[in-house]
Formats: structure tokens, sequence, C-alpha cells
């Protein structure tokens, strides 16, 4: 027992504060692996009954056709919200705002992280708090904020109005309204993503390049770009995921035609009471997340399994 | 330095320097301020740069029934969802850390599958069920609702913080002969209380600002604060919604200030670097 105990201890030793190495065929081994499953049951419990159960249920509820349809066609759902053509171009417009608000996010945070990584000025430190505002500001005061700032008579056109500009195009409750949003809002995930995988770069790489003559732009493009290849992919399948699914921004912001998917779901679920519809919608922008989502499981997997 | 010498021939210097930090600082608080200052106007009229000031506005939205429901039902269901996340993600976190049982990577990963799907969409489908388990418009559904926004913050920081804690501690406790759960609590915890106080900050104010989805499960009996905000913004004039948003900040700013030396980057980070 003693014994193994200490070859236990030292392995633990050279994982130096890893997870705990694989101990195989002794009973204590065993016992530790049951209780680590008990362990983490409950939150497994709760993530399947809220996560799990409901994506099913939700792929179930529209593949079953409604009790008075006649052919009963498995797809019917889906042909109908697809058939229907304002809800083809609410997806289409869902798509387009989505990745113009990724682009705009991550043109704005890339530049800002490498920033912060690599400056050490007053500057960088008051850039390094500022950035992270947004993200002690819930969703639904942000789009207040941005309406009160950006609306017909708010300080933006006021501060144009008495610089002399008085035409300019709408702000809000449209399409660039959702952007500006979705943009302030995200910034701040971005820039800690994308910061958190620069900071993870050795200096000694990037000093090394320069030594044997590489210039800024080869050193980013060879060296800094590939290396923080997976949170940049982790970033920008985050970002099109948590925009393409959003609610509370383009309900308050955006206009009331086209709509983004979220709002249109929410209004057929609360006010239209046509759930199946709803959650076929739902079913949709799944499939559609799916693909991107591939990406972030992708990218975060070969990141643990890089980790020590 | 390296780090002058890349910043400099890279131009980026001058493409981030005094003008773009004034316009990311304009862009950033620029409508938290205008927000602030209509907290505090009586009326703001076009194209004054200053309205007139008044607390008029604070006096009708305190003294607004709606309010103190919501007030209420916040204050009873973000901590609720908290604690509740706070018990069961814990211990995994530590069998995360320190267990190994089979599939134990694919597990933990399997915690961002909440962020894999477009909320609004988990959030319908949620509500699909919910109608059939007679969950909607319930206090238990808000609150369910609440907790799978906070499992990530309470599974990821945690397991972070205790496999950054030398594992030689605990083996030193153990070999002068404290027990497993004496160790946990007299070594493990105390060293890992800062980690597990900043996921706790985040799964509650995570908790306290969720709004979509209590929007869907919630109404109309079940309204919190930020689910309120919708008919605030939609359908008052514009003070009324300033001065709730200072309300529904308030929280999160004093648990913020409460517990801002435990915000290293590098615990935040830790949640950040998934």
């Amino acid at each position: 027992m003693s014994a193994s105990r200490e070859a236990d201890s030292a392995g633990h030793r050279l994982a130096s504060g890893g997870p705990a190495p694989r101990v195989h065929g002794d009973r204590r081994g065993w016992t530790r692996g049951v209780l680590g499953l008990a362990l983490v049951l409950p939150p497994l419990l709760v993530l399947a009954f809220l996560v799990i159960l409901p994506a099913i249920s939700a792929v179930v509820t529209t593949l079953t056709p409604a009790a008075d349809a006649v052919p009963a066609a498995p797809l019917a759902n889906y042909a109908e919200v697809l058939g229907t053509r304002i809800l083809r171009t609410g997806i289409v417009f869902t798509v387009i705002v989505t990745l113009v608000a990724v682009a705009a996010v991550f043109c704005l945070s890339y530049p800002l992280a490498l920033y912060l990584r690599f400056v050490r000025t007053r500057m960088a430190a008051l850039l390094g708090v500022l950035f992270m505002v947004p993200l002690f500001v819930p969703v639904v005061i942000a789009s207040f904020a941005m309406i009160t700032f950006l609306v017909g008579h708010g300080l933006v056109s006021t501060v144009l109005y008495h610089l002399g500009i008085e035409r300019f195009p709408r702000l809000v409750y449209n399409a660039t309204g959702i952007v500006l949003t979705e943009v302030w809002v995200s910034i701040p995930f971005a820039v800690l993503i994308l910061g958190a995988g620069l900071q993870a770069i050795d200096d000694a790489l990037i000093d090394s390049a320069r030594d044997v003559g590489a210039g800024p732009l080869r050193t980013f493009l060879a060296i800094i770009l590939p290396l923080n290849a997976a949170p940049t992919m982790i970033t920008l399948t985050l970002l099109f995921i948590a925009i393409f699914g959003s609610f509370t921004i383009p309900y308050l912001v955006g206009g009331n035609a086209p709509q983004m998917l979220g709002v249109t779901m929410t209004s057929y679920l609360t006010q239209y009471l046509r759930r199946t519809e709803s959650a076929t919608l739902a079913v949709i922008a799944f499939m559609i997340a799916s693909v991107v989502g591939v990406v972030y499981v992708a990218s975060v997997s070969r990141r643990e399994r890089a980790a020590p | 330095m390296h780090a002058a010498w890349f910043v400099a021939v890279a131009g980026l210097r001058r493409a981030l320097g005094i003008g773009a930090l004034l316009a990311l600082a304009a862009f950033i608080l620029g409508p938290l301020a205008t927000l602030l200052v209509w907290a505090f106007a009586g009326t703001w009229l076009f194209p004054n740069l200053v309205p007139e000031f008044s607390l008029k506005w604070w006096v009708y939205v305190l003294s607004n029934a709606d309010v103190g429901k919501a007030i209420r039902m916040s204050v009873l269901s973000a901590p609720t969802a908290t604690l509740l996340s706070a018990l069961i993600c814990i211990p995994a976190a530590y069998a995360f850390a320190r267990l190994e049982f089979p599939g134990r990577r694919l597990l933990l990963l399997s915690f961002l599958s909440a962020n894999a799907f477009p909320k609004i969409g988990l959030y319908v489908s949620i509500a699909t069920l919910f109608y059939r388990l007679n969950l909607m418009d319930t206090f238990a559904g808000v609150v369910l609702i609440q907790l799978v926004n906070t499992l990530l913050f309470m599974i990821w920081i945690p397991t972070g913080t205790f496999r950054g804690i030398n594992i030689n501690l605990e083996e030193a406790a153990r070999d002068v002969g404290a027990g497993p759960l004496r160790t946990f609590f007299q070594i493990t915890l105390p060293i890992a209380l800062p980690g597990l106080i900043v996921a706790a900050l985040f799964a509650f104010i995570a908790a306290f600002d969720e709004a979509q989805g209590s929007l869907i499960v919630g109404t109309p009996n079940h309204i919190t604060m930020p689910v309120l905000m919708y008919a605030l913004v939609l359908s008052y004039p514009q003070p009324v919604g300033a001065v709730f948003s200072v309300l529904l900040s308030l929280p999160s700013v004093i648990l913020l200030l409460a517990t801002q030396r435990y915000l290293r980057a590098g615990y935040l980070a830790a949640g950040y670097s998934l």
C-alpha cells in the first residue's frame, strides 16, 4: 500500500500538478475511477436534461407531422418553414449579419490583442482595462445604452449636429445597429481568448525569428498566426454561434423586417403560439451552427490534448 | 526589446495610437455615459448637449409594483442557481482535475456543448420540453435556465484552479495522516478559494443577467429584472429604462468591486482559455 502510494506520488510529481496519472489494475485506482464518475455525474445530468434532451426533443417534435396532415410526410414541417419566403429571407439575413459582425469583431480584436500582448506602456494598461468593460454589462442594458447613444436624437446625432453634420445614415433599428451592438458586446470576449493564446507564445520564438532576419510581417505570418491558430478558430466559431443565436440585440436594436432568426423563433413561440414552427427554426439554426460547432470542438480538443 | 521593435516596425503603434484609443474609448464608454446621463435627466431635448437634471424618474421606478416583484424574483433566483451550481460543480471539478476515470477528457469537453448551440435555439427547445413537464412559468423553470448558463464557469474555472495546486501539498497532508476529506477542506479548499470565488462571481453574473431564456420560460408571472427591462425599453420613456439599468447593474458592480483583488488576469484568462 505504502509502496503504491509512493509510486503514485512520484507520478504526480512528474506530472507537476497535471491530471492524475493512469493507475491501472489496482483496487485504489478503480475506486478512484468510480468516485470520479460519481462526482461528475450531477452536473452531467443537468447538462443532459437542459441541453441534450431538449435538442433531441426539438428534433423529434419537428419530425412528427401534425395530426391533420394528409399525407404525413416526415419533413413536412421543414418544407413548410423553408417554403415561407419571409422565413427564408430571415435565415439569409441572419447569416449575413452574423458574418459581417464576426468579421468586424475579429478585425478590431486581433490588433487589440496583439497590442496588449507586445506593448507595456501606460496606454496599453489603460486599454487593457477599457476593453473589458462590456464584459460586465448585461446584454439588455448594452442594447438599451446603444439605442440611447445612436438613436435619431441621441448623443451621436447631437454631437454630429453641433459639428454641422445633419444628414447621415440611420444607425439603429436596422442591420447597422445590430452589428454595432454585437461588436460592442463581443470585443472583450474575443480579445480575452485571442490574448490567452498569444500569451502562450514563447518570447524566445519571436526573438529567434528576428535574429535570423525575419521582418515583423513575416514573424506575424510565420510564427504568431500559426501558433495562435487554435484560439483563432475557437474565437471565430464561438463568435459566429453567439451572434447567430442572439435574441436580445436584434429584438431591441434591430428593425421590423427582415428580422434575425432569434427574434422570429421567439415570436412564433410566445406570440403566435406556433411551437412546431418555432422548434423547426431552432433545429435549422442548430444545423447551420453545428457545421461551425464541429470546428470549435475539434480546435478545443486539439488544445486540450496538447496541454500538459 | 523585441516588443518595442515588433510594434514600431509593424506600424501597429501608429494604427493603435492616441486616436485609436480615443475612438475605442468613445465607442465603449459613449453608450454607457449616455445611459447614465439619461438616468438622472428629467427631460433631454434635442439638440441640447446637457439635459435638465431631475430624480423624478427614480421615484417613478422605485414606486412601481412590477419593479418590486422583479427585484424579489431576481434576488431569489440568481443566488439559488449559483448555489446549486457550486454544489454540483465544485466536486465534479475536483474530480476532473485530480481523479482518473474513463472518458474524463470527453466528459469535460461535453460542458462546452451548451456553447455549441445557438442560445436562442436552445431556449426554444427547452421551452418545448418544459411545456410537457409543466415547468413553464415556474420558479424552478427560471432557476434551471439560469443554472445552464453557470455550468461552464463553475466547471472550467475550478478545474483549472484545482489543477494548478501543487499535489505535493495534498500528499504531504495525507502522509501525516489526514483523511481525504480533511485534506480537501483544510489544504485544497483554502488554496483554491480565490479561483472558486471568481467562478462563483461569473456564475452569479451569468445567472443574474440571463434575460432571453427567462423571458421565454418565466413569462408572464415569473419576471426577473433583466426580463422586465425588455418591457421598459420597448414601452416606457427613456429615463425609465435608464434608471432601471442602473438598478440592474448595481449587484454586478458591487460584487466586482468587492472581489476585484481575486480578479487577477490569471483566473479570468483561465475561464476564457478554453
